[in-house]
């Protein structure tokens, strides 16, 4: 109790610390003084050390089930093990927001530390700007979504965890998805910072490209463990869904991605400057949109923790503040601080940027005009529609192909000029995705010519990729990137096009086949464990060579709260997932079994790894370049 | 300038060629059984939360799942499936949102941001060539 109560107190100080910043940051902008004093930097480490007071503070609250804590009350229960008392903390709308404070507080930390040889105003601005949204976000957490609010009289039991939480990729998936959807904030306070100081340069490029290195190598990790997530909790196999709440994550990752091309082309030639700037304040407002969305309770998902209509119109409201001043400064200072040559040759890795760019903020409107399109007519037309996978796949997968190939060819192009020679290599790869496509696409049994383009692309922007390894001058961080993704647009396809997948409602003892494959189910158990029960049913998969797979499917209830999952058994190979689940069949001896063949899985996980292995490598390289 | 030509073309040829497919996806399938699948997997469980049919297994999902293979078995086509749920049910239980007066822009939005984002990338790329 006493320590609920320090972690309130706690957010109180940081609140006041935060105004108290932002005073003194625009004190000392005045004064115009050369470097920015200890006493600003400490503040800002106090403001971070408060926050995570009170953070551990609410993860402590729940270790101890503290239930006369309105937060631990709603979302914890004495029985749940310690791992998922502990991930409850950011598994609710409160602490999930707390959250947010502390990547909001930290980043800032963080960033003050690595700027440390950049312009002082440079610094005192970006912190200013970023003292807005912090000091946004206390009052937000604190008016509306205070985590630590009492009850009385002080409950016995809490109300338990949404059990399809209680998992540990999804234990993990929210502080990692979050350090790269927060981490967008220090990109846009820095941005607007750099504008007003005049620094939009190449060494401005230089400092803020690991931030958005950071950003965008924890969101493919976060999004990567919410689809690995997706994928064996909610038990039919899928990894993407063009969900809404899949799509606010994609969308700051889109337009992260393609800063991340603008930013190198504005550190090595200075150029496209204020579109730099754009795509900054776009990023940022992408992710606060996303917390709207998720947050006001608009979207149905299971990260709507709670519908509350003064959480969505704080956020937006506050948002629209952000968007304002942003537009506002942008015009005043745009053509002010900003000059810059505007000679391109069509034939440059500059004209590539663009058209990377191009193709991406096409991508993006897609997703964000497909996730918001249908909202807007419910509002204004009081007609309800679905958005889903069909609208995506037929308004992305043809502009993917031109997209590919422009890919495979822009890592080639030099700054400035380029000078194209087709050679006998350049045609050897040609011939040989060819080939490889026609096979592939033969031996998949999908004979349509859309389908065999999109291999061809894909297997062009590989190989293009790969042959790189050649040349005498490596970039490490595009080769893996670039190869990571056309690894993983030939697995998402090949998976889409040859899963197979078989629904039978059998009892104990049957069996049943998919292509050569036989399936029996030998027995069914009960197990009882501390916070829910399992019927497990035990599988025997009997493939061609007769060897033997087992596989134990399980449907969990759960007692706190009283909830059926169905937790799915899988046995991944190299090339090909098999997938288990069962349900039961109400007032009946028979299972619903659900079995699946989901060829390379494992390469969509994989393939993303090496994207976020190509950023890494990306930040090592500037670490580099620094030390020299 | 002949690459560029050369690129050109072939970027022709693909848009060409994706037109004519286009409508084959749309049609292509054989088995009941995967039909069955194909129709369910577009189709929202109005029960659920964010899941298809296809997917769930709740009763509302189960008693589609056994409706639709009847109507394919009685000699329905998609299409007249499709239509006569949305009739039964509003546009909100199918995930493709077709066109119509209502998703016009829905569709037409995002190419014609691609168009203009592509007119202001060739005006910025081939405005020397004007000036000169």
């Amino acid at each position: 109790m006493i320590i609920s109560q320090l972690g309130y107190y706690s957010l109180i100080f940081g609140l006041l610390t935060s105004i108290f910043i932002f005073f003194n940051s625009s004190i000392q902008l005045k004064k115009n003084n050369l470097v920015i004093s200890d006493k600003t930097t400490g503040l800002i480490g106090f403001q971070f050390f408060f926050v995570f007071i009170s953070f551990i503070s609410l993860i402590y609250s729940f270790i101890i089930s503290d239930f006369s804590n309105e937060t631990v009350y709603n979302n914890s229960h004495t029985t749940k093990p310690l791992f998922y008392k502990i991930t409850g903390t950011w598994g609710n709308h409160e602490g999930s927001l707390l959250l947010w404070l502390l990547v909001l507080t930290g980043v800032l930390l963080g960033f003050i530390f690595k700027s440390r040889n950049e312009p002082n105003n440079y610094r005192l601005l970006t912190t200013l700007f970023h003292q807005i949204i912090v000091i946004g976000f206390f009052v937000f957490v604190l008016k509306t979504s205070n985590p630590f609010n009492e009850i009385f009289p002080v409950q016995k039991e809490g109300l338990g965890l949404n059990p399809i939480l209680q998992d540990p990729a999804l234990g993990i998936h929210p502080p990692i998805l979050y350090l790269g959807y927060v981490g967008t904030s220090i990109i846009f306070s820095a941005a607007l910072a750099s504008m007003i100081s005049n620094y939009v340069n190449k060494n401005w490029a230089k400092n803020i490209k690991f931030w958005i290195l950071f950003s965008w190598i924890f969101l493919t990790g976060g999004i990567l463990l919410g689809s690995i997530w997706a994928y064996y909790e909610l038990g039919w196999g899928g990894f993407w869904f063009w969900d809404p709440v899949e799509n606010v994550s994609l969308m700051p990752w889109l337009s992260l991605t393609a800063l991340l091309h603008c930013i190198v082309t504005l550190e090595k030639r200075e150029l496209f400057k204020k579109w730099t700037i754009v795509l900054c304040i776009i990023t940022f407002a992408l992710s606060m949109v996303g917390t709207f969305l998720v947050r006001s309770g608009i979207l149905n998902s299971v990260h709507t923790f709670a519908n509350d209509p003064s959480r969505g119109i704080y956020i937006l409201t506050f948002l629209l503040v952000l968007v304002l001043l942003s537009f506002v400064i942008f015009i005043i200072y745009e053509n002010k601080n900003f000059t810059q040559k505007s000679e391109i040759f069509t034939l440059s890795k500059e004209t590539a940027v663009l058209i990377n760019n191009w193709f991406i903020l096409y991508f993006l409107s897609v997703v964000l005009i497909g996730t918001i399109y249908p909202i807007f007519l419910d509002v204004i037309l009081d007609e309800q529609i679905s958005v889903g996978p069909p609208f995506y796949n037929k308004l992305i997968l043809p502009f993917l192909i031109p997209f590919v190939l422009f890919m495979s060819i822009g890592p080639s192009m030099k700054w400035i000029k380029t000078n194209f020679k087709f050679g006998a290599k350049s045609f050897f790869v040609i011939v040989f995705t060819m080939v490889l496509s026609f096979f592939t696409v033969y031996f998949i049994g999908e004979k349509n010519i859309f389908i065999l383009l999109l291999f061809i692309g894909f297997f062009y922007l590989l190989l293009k990729s790969l042959d790189q390894f050649r040349y005498k001058t490596k970039n490490f961080a595009q080769i893996f990137s670039h190869t990571g993704f056309s690894l993983l647009l030939i697995s998402i396809l090949l998976n889409s096009f040859s899963s197979r997948e078989i629904v039978k409602n059998i009892q104990v003892g049957e069996s049943f086949t998919l292509k050569n494959e036989k399936i029996i189910f030998k027995k069914i158990a009960i197990e009882k464990e501390k916070n829910y029960e399992s019927i497990v049913g035990f599988f025997e998969i009997l493939d061609a060579k007769n060897t033997i797979i087992n596989l134990q499917p399980e449907i969990r209830i759960y007692n706190e709260p009283e909830m059926a999952t169905s937790e799915a058994s899988i046995k991944t190979t190299l090339f090909k997932d098999r997938f288990i689940t069962i349900n039961i069949i109400k007032d009946q001896n028979f299972f619903n079994v659900r079995y699946q063949h989901k060829p390379f899985m494992i390469w969509i996980w994989i393939s993303t790894l090496i994207i976020m292995l190509g950023g890494m490598f990306a930040i090592f390289r500037k670490n580099k370049e620094v030390n020299i | 300038m002949k690459s560029k030509i050369f690129l050109t073309i072939k970027i022709l040829i693909i848009f060409i060629l994706i037109s004519f497919n286009l409508k084959n996806i749309a049609m292509a399938s054989t088995f009941s059984e995967e039909q069955t699948i194909n129709i369910t997997k577009n189709l929202r469980c109005l029960i659920c939360q964010g899941q298809t049919i296809h997917e769930s297994n709740s009763d509302f999902a189960e008693s589609m799942k056994k409706y639709i293979k009847g109507e394919l078995e009685n000699g329905k086509t998609n299409d007249e499936i499709f239509s006569s749920l949305i009739e039964k049910y509003g546009q909100w239980i199918v995930y493709d949102p077709g066109i119509s007066k209502n998703t016009l822009l829905l569709w037409t939005l995002p190419l014609l941001l691609f168009l203009i984002g592509g007119a202001i990338i060739a005006n910025r790329i081939f405005k020397k060539d004007y000036e000169n």
